[in-house]
């Protein structure tokens, strides 16, 4: 006869804290693994903007990053960005050149795509569109979450390629051509994933969709 | 060996990247802001540390003492002022570099200039007697360089009798005196003598530096020089018509 043994109470709560602790250390390892845990993601159909035709709708793995674009102020560079977002051109681009707290620059269509990602000439890509003219002969500051294309060393070869800064950039001032600014979603920004010894990453997170609102 | 090898390898990969906007702009490492927010749009960088440059590396420039930084900043800031925006916009000149001791292949010079990264890099130690005027000079050379199409070396060199000949580069000849001659004939220094396009930037720095009427007398006197400064005055109003030489 197998005789019943009793557990006593301080068995009993250790048995729970025991499974308290695994609960708590499996649901540790889910928050920890997801960085988009704690951002706010804004749906733009509940916002209301002053000019809905300027706003693009980037969705990056974190959720929405809602840009407004000042056609205003760069009116050929805006076209060009629209022209691209019209046709789904940044669909599955990569955030290639990351830098913490800095900057994400994506863009590349040639060798940036999802699924056909050259790592060795990333950053070289063309849209197939041709260059065009900076527009840096305006009066616009850098500031945090302002959007601006991306060049080579020389004027008048920006593209489709694009950068957001994630802190003031007063040198940039003049130097770039910007097209707008982010207005909401610079924190979903910030959780892309970047490379701690280099600017260009390795296995780099993707645009998942860039739409304009209208 | 190894273990130095290692730490080396640990400092570089525990190193994180470190985001420097001045060196991704003009390629200069150890730089700092010194002032930005000028009226032409001017940007001023010193080094903060030494620094070497060119794929020899062999461009050197070390950090400059804070107080001779302050003085000379104050001059080349007030000699930079007279240039418009639109002026350096089109001459292509934005990052002004501050630092002493500035040498290219173990050769002291007063300044380096690059219109690609649309920067001048300067020697604050530089000749003190010569310091104001040679910031022009080297300004031509940002000028000439970018405009390279405008300014003729074989049109320059028929403006000179036909016995004399320049030396085969800037720094091929020991002649390189920067004072003004008393009796110009046809030259305004001795380094005026070395190439062509050193002429020009010794031609252009005096027009700037010099008052109006000295040029005009130096005109009046020296005929080859005379031809030269309308030279160099059209060439310029062709890059930016309302430049104005002189006081």
């Amino acid at each position: 006869m197998i005789k019943k043994i009793k557990a006593t109470v301080f068995e009993k709560i250790i048995l729970i804290f025991l499974i308290l602790l695994g609960v708590a250390t499996f649901g540790a390892y889910f928050v920890i693994l997801n960085k988009c845990l704690f951002i706010k993601n804004y749906n733009p159909k509940n916002i209301n903007f002053k000019n809905p035709n300027n706003i693009a709708v980037l969705k990056a793995p974190c959720g929405n990053v809602i840009i407004e674009l000042y056609p205003d102020v760069s009116p050929n560079a805006v076209e060009r960005f629209k022209t691209l977002i019209k046709t789904n051109a940044y669909d599955n681009v990569a955030f290639h050149r990351v830098i913490k707290n800095k900057l994400v620059q994506a863009g590349d269509l040639e060798f940036g795509k999802k699924g056909s990602l050259d790592y060795g000439k990333i950053g070289n890509g063309k849209s197939g569109l041709g260059t065009i003219k900076s527009e840096i002969d305006n009066n616009f500051n850098f500031l945090k979450g302002s959007v601006g294309l991306a060049r080579t060393f020389k004027n008048d070869t920006e593209d489709s390629q694009f950068f957001i800064i994630l802190q003031d950039e007063p040198l940039y001032d003049g130097e770039y051509t910007p097209i707008g600014k982010v207005l909401y979603g610079l924190d979903i920004l910030e959780k892309i994933k970047h490379q701690r010894h280099s600017e260009y990453v390795l296995r780099p997170n993707f645009i998942k969709s860039f739409k304009m609102l209208n | 060996m190894h273990l130095l090898k290692t730490i080396f390898l640990s400092i570089i990969l525990i190193a994180p990247v470190k985001a420097n906007t001045i060196y991704d702009l003009i390629k200069i490492p150890h730089l700092e802001i010194y002032k930005i927010n000028t009226e032409n749009k001017l940007k001023y960088f010193y080094a903060a540390a030494p620094f070497r440059l060119g794929t020899q590396k062999n461009i050197v420039c070390s950090n400059p003492n804070k107080k001779a930084l302050e003085k000379k900043y104050k001059i080349i800031y007030k000699n930079l002022s007279r240039y418009s925006y639109d002026y350096l916009k089109k001459i292509n000149l934005k990052y002004i570099v501050m630092c002493e001791n500035l040498s290219i292949s173990e050769l002291y010079t007063a300044g380096i200039p690059d219109n690609i990264m649309k920067t001048l890099i300067l020697d604050i130690k530089f000749n003190e007697d010569y310091f104001e005027r040679v910031i022009h000079h080297e300004v031509f050379h940002i000028i000439y360089l970018q405009h390279r199409e405008i300014f003729n070396d074989g049109e320059w060199i028929e403006f000179n009798s036909s016995k004399f000949k320049y030396a085969e580069c800037s720094t091929c000849t020991k002649n390189i005196g920067l004072k003004k001659y008393d009796k110009t004939k046809g030259f305004f220094t001795e380094y005026s003598k070395s190439t062509a396009a050193e002429d020009m930037a010794e031609v252009y720095s005096h027009m700037i530096y010099l008052k109006k009427n000295e040029i005009n007398q130096i005109r009046k006197l020296d005929p080859i020089l005379d031809n030269k400064i309308s030279y160099i005055k059209n060439k310029i109003k062709q890059i930016h018509n309302s430049f104005t030489f002189g006081d």
